[in-house]
């Protein structure tokens, strides 16, 4: 329609899919990591010039609206690309030393390789689909297939936090799917083709006339069902040990994108609410009232914190925390919510990566006994102290530009009490995680290493600093065409209004 | 109310009184069956009752007035109580709103009394019994009331005699799963308070595990047959209830008569193929017939 | 037709406070299984003017899923599990049929609130649907074990199920179908976790599982 030639929407759950199949007809473990490595990249770049043209302002429909990509979906896809793109390179560093030991084997090389890849597919399906039953389709297959990602390396702790995960995920996606039920049955004869009774654009279109109890009733299922998935507070005890029991690539797919696609299937609905202006007030205040919870309770969990995946995952929940909080806080604050979103998933991605290399080389997560990595191991240990500074919002960092964006936002529509949970929340976390950081990366050693750590290559450093170097470019200057691409994001969440 | 019609009522009481202990009889008969036996005559109740009556009554000296008066007073409230109770299809001798609550209230009296007799023998034995019928009483009364309440809710009749003609003639429409689970409940707090099966076994000879029979070891002659009898018109009494919840009572004398017989057969079945339940799992069965009733009530409160 | 459902509306409210009040497994899991039976014929009776093959194979698939697969694969891991405790609920079974009968009367006003005016026995379908949906929550929040936790979700699917029918059931298509997919995927996966967890830990209590947390 626009001229390019380029592939359907389809193709970028059927590419990963493809390469999925191929891991299982490929016989050498490290092949099969390229795979997922290329998969990831050729499905990126057949996606490149959709999200291009959707980031500009387009929006794409295709398969009688079943699928359509528009400017935040687009951008949520650009973010998961780059987390998917970054990690499966990672994952090919990150299993050398079980492969050539002999921990790995083949089989659960390729298990893990068809899963990543499936998971990616059923991602994007969230992403791209236009109808809020497929979403939940998706979300639901994203559910499945991580949990699985968890238990690549048998142990009863990863047992332990898979079950967990699964239990807790398959009530909040349960719930997710009352709540469609709920907004199916706000839309009874507004959508003249009962097959098409689901299609968000569609429900956007007729949005003045939906059943406000009804609806009501959905967002607030949708918000626990999802909310579990993005690891909102109180629903978010899956997600530490989810987190620090899988291996770390997938520990930075479900901080960078998975929890990302929960929030993005809850702005769904919430644009929804924010279209009837009886529900617009609640649903905002809903967001910011989780986003503070979550906010607060990471930093309680954070103050004690020694484990350093589990640091990383309570990170996790308090930004999400900071993001769903921005959404509450009208246009300004769902730009820089969604300016967030991307700073988070590629700082949390580059903590994840260097902590679980420094995890395998000194052989516990325990940050005390890690102390001194960074003269140890240059890459890793400054890599982790310096993304971890990044993720808590150092100053030329752009999650201090996105944060604090966030607080303008919240002071300009007077906020007293919003501002003041903020900043405590986040000031408490940065003391207390900058202050671990540190000693980490330049303390006293405590411990041997496990293995003597082999020299971190190129792809290493450019795997940590290309990243970091993104986002602290970012903080300090943001090119226009990004700042608008963020602005059309928003305009698609503010619909009609 | 006109001459005619007290007589009428007056003779349902009197063939009720006659009627009762052929009930245990029918149930023994059932029991046989089942058993492969011939089993006593059918009429054996009656043969008791009036063997017990031409015998003399022991007395201990430790018992006081409430153990001689006892039985006399359980014997007077169960005759009231069955002039509150609507038989086929004529009123009660005495009908008026409310009266449900007073045929709850005679019943508790009862109850009261026999318990009250059974303690002021001082056996330990007596004691147990009496603690046990307290217990299991007090947690089959609300179900009780619970569930004339949904009768009384479902016909828009206050007395028992109104209920039971409006369900036996004007049904409500579609209140059949209503009136299905109501009679369940009422059937299980029929079976806790007449010391049936799943609650207690008449049939057993260990005291240990005794709810009613224990507390009339130490009566004897009259006393025991008021006691007996008592029993038999309370049996006879739940069981209309239980028979006209089902809307068979207010249909006439002769569907009265057989649903009474039926609900006889059906107990002599229970009790040959169900054991009685450890005393700790009777709360669960009472809790589980007023769930039955709560439910009920709240499916009766939404219907329109 | 009507009163059938009305019927099977009850049966299944009764499943419920059976579900909420027993304590031996291999009954819970028959109760399941009727439950099961239950839900997958109502389709077939809410829509009775219209009924085309594809509601047909919708009930034919929720019985034979509901009723008959995944009651049987319970069964079977509970067998090979070799549990016949009861099931040590932190909740006692008296005080667990005074919260379903709550739960009972929250639905009924949750569906009033909602206020979707529907025609006769549909009245009772959405709160019996929320009902058992609440049902199958309370049994995994209140129940230590791990199959007792499964076969609360898959209550709470049976009532995911009715509500869907009461809602969108003129529209069967692919909401539907997920429902399935669900519950296919939820409990086999589940049964899955608990051949692993029982060999990994010998016991299938999750509650001993408290060696991830703070």
């Amino acid at each position: 329609m626009n001229g390019l030639p380029q592939p359907g929407l389809a193709a970028l759950v059927l590419l990963p899919l493809a390469g999925c199949g191929l891991c299982w007809v490929l016989r050498a473990p490290k092949r099969i990591l390229a795979v997922t490595w290329l998969a990831s990249l050729l499905s990126a770049l057949a996606a490149a010039p959709a999200v291009w043209a959707c980031l500009h302002g387009r929006a794409l429909q295709e398969a009688q609206g079943w699928l359509a990509l528009d400017a935040l979906s687009a951008f949520h896809l650009a973010v998961m690309y780059c987390v998917f793109i970054l990690s499966s390179a990672y994952a090919q560093i990150y299993f050398n030393g079980g492969l050539s030991s002999g921990e790995l084997s083949l089989a659960q090389i390729r298990q893990f390789a068809s899963l990543w890849l499936g998971s990616l597919a059923a991602l994007t399906l969230t992403l791209i689909s236009n109808n809020l039953g497929m979403m939940w389709v998706g979300m639901e297959a994203t559910t499945l297939l991580t949990a699985f990602l968890i238990i690549v390396r048998r142990s009863p702790d990863a047992l332990e936090a898979m079950w967990k995960y699964l239990l807790i995920c398959s009530v909040g996606i349960a719930f997710a799917f009352i709540g469609t039920l709920l907004v199916a049955a706000s839309a009874k004869g507004l959508v003249q083709d009962p097959g098409q009774l689901l299609h968000w654009s569609r429900l956007m279109a007729a949005a003045s006339g939906l059943n406000p109890k009804l609806l009501k009733a959905g967002f607030l299922f949708v918000l626990v069902g999802y909310g579990t998935k993005a690891g909102l507070a109180p629903m978010h005890s899956w997600l530490p040990d989810a987190h620090s029991q899988a291996p770390a690539p997938v520990s930075a797919i479900f901080s960078g994108c998975m929890l990302n696609a929960g929030l993005y299937c809850i702005l769904r609905y919430g644009a929804l609410c924010h279209a009837l202006p009886q529900l617009a007030d609640w649903s905002a205040g809903l967001l910011r009232l989780l986003g503070l919870l979550s906010i607060s309770v990471a930093a309680v969990f954070i103050l004690f914190q020694n484990d350093g995946k589990r640091l990383l995952a309570y990170s996790s929940v308090e930004h999400l925390g900071i993001i769903a909080l921005g959404m509450g806080l009208g246009t300004p604050g769902i730009f820089a919510a969604l300016f967030h979103t991307l700073n988070h998933a590629l700082g949390k991605s580059v903590g994840f990566f260097c902590m679980g290399r420094l995890g395998q080389i000194y052989g516990t997560n325990d940050l005390r006994r890690l102390a001194g990595a960074a003269r140890r191991e240059p890459i890793w240990g400054n890599g982790l102290l310096l993304s971890l500074l990044a993720i808590l919002g150092a100053a030329p960092s752009a999650v201090f530009l996105s944060e604090f964006l966030i607080l303008k936002a919240a002071v300009e529509a007077h906020r007293a009490g919003v501002v003041a949970v903020f900043l405590a929340g986040t000031c408490i976390i940065f003391i207390s995680a900058s202050r671990r950081a540190i000693a980490t990366a330049w303390g006293e050693p405590a411990s041997p290493a496990r293995l003597p750590g082999p020299r971190a290559g190129l792809a290493a450093t450019l795997l940590v600093a290309l990243p970091l170097a993104l986002l602290f470019c970012l903080g300090v200057w943001m090119p226009g065409p990004f700042r608008g691409a963020l602005e059309r994001c928003a305009a698609v969440l503010n619909g009609s209004r | 109310m006109e001459t005619g019609l007290i007589l009428s009522s007056a003779g349902g009481i009197a063939g009720a009184a006659l009627a009762a202990p052929l009930l245990s009889g029918v149930i023994n008969r059932t029991k046989a069956v089942f058993a492969g036996r011939r089993g006593q005559p059918l009429l054996q109740a009656y043969h008791d009752i009036i063997k017990l009556l031409g015998k003399g009554a022991v007395y201990s000296r430790t018992t006081t007035w409430v153990f001689r008066a006892g039985p006399v007073i359980q014997f007077s409230c169960a005759a009231l109580a069955l002039a509150l109770l609507p038989m086929g299809s004529r009123p009660a001798l005495l009908a008026f709103p409310g009266d449900f609550i007073c045929l709850a209230g005679l019943l508790a009296l009862m109850r009261f009394f026999l318990m009250t007799a059974a303690l002021d023998t001082g056996s330990s034995f007596e004691g147990m019994g009496a603690s046990r019928e307290a217990a299991f009483s007090a947690l089959a009364e609300p179900v009780f009331l619970l569930s004339l309440a949904v009768l009384a809710r479902l016909t828009g009749a206050l007395s028992l005699s109104g209920m039971a003609s409006r369900l036996a003639l004007h049904p409500a429409e579609g209140s059949g799963p209503v009136l299905a689970l109501t009679a369940l409940a009422l059937f299980v707090v029929f079976l806790a308070e007449n010391a049936r099966v799943p609650v207690d076994d008449p049939n057993t000879h260990l005291e240990l595990t005794m709810i009613h029979e224990v507390m009339a070891l130490d009566h004897g002659g009259p006393d025991l047959a008021f006691i007996q009898y008592a029993a038999q018109l309370k049996l006879w009494i739940m069981g209309i209830l239980v028979v006209n919840a089902l809307g068979l009572g207010g249909r006439g004398g002769w569907a009265c008569a057989g649903g009474m017989a039926a609900l006889a057969v059906l107990i002599g079945i229970v009790e040959s193929t169900m054991a009685r339940l450890r005393l700790l799992r009777v709360p669960q069965l009472m809790i589980g017939a007023g769930a039955l009733s709560l439910l009920a009530l709240l499916l009766t409160l939404v219907r329109p | 037709m009507n009163a059938w459902s009305e019927l099977i509306l009850i049966l299944v409210i009764l499943t419920n406070l059976l579900l909420v009040g027993g304590n031996r497994l291999t009954g819970l899991i028959r109760f399941a299984a009727v439950q099961g039976l239950l839900a997958g014929l109502l389709p077939l009776l809410a829509h009775s003017q219209a009924l085309t093959a594809r509601l047909v194979f919708l009930a034919a698939l929720a019985v034979a899923l509901k009723g008959v697969a995944f009651p049987l694969l319970l069964g079977r891991a509970l067998r090979e599990a070799d549990i016949r405790r009861e099931v040590e609920p932190f909740v006692g079974s008296e005080f667990s049929i005074f919260v379903g009968i709550s739960l009972l009367a929250f639905s009924f006003w949750l569906s009033e609130w909602l206020g979707i005016a529907q025609a006769g026995w549909l009245r009772l379908m959405l709160p019996v649907g929320f009902f058992t949906m609440m049902t199958g929550l309370f049994l995994i929040i209140s129940r230590h074990k791990a199959l007792t936790q499964v076969l609360g979700y898959l209550v709470m699917e049976n009532g995911i199920f009715l509500l869907g029918v009461a809602l969108v059931g003129e529209v069967p298509f692919i909401v539907e179908l997920g429902v399935l997919l669900d519950a296919f995927v939820a409990v086999f996966v589940m049964g899955i976790a608990i051949h692993h967890i029982n060999r990994e830990f010998n016991h299938m209590d999750v509650h001993l599982m408290a060696r991830l947390k703070e």
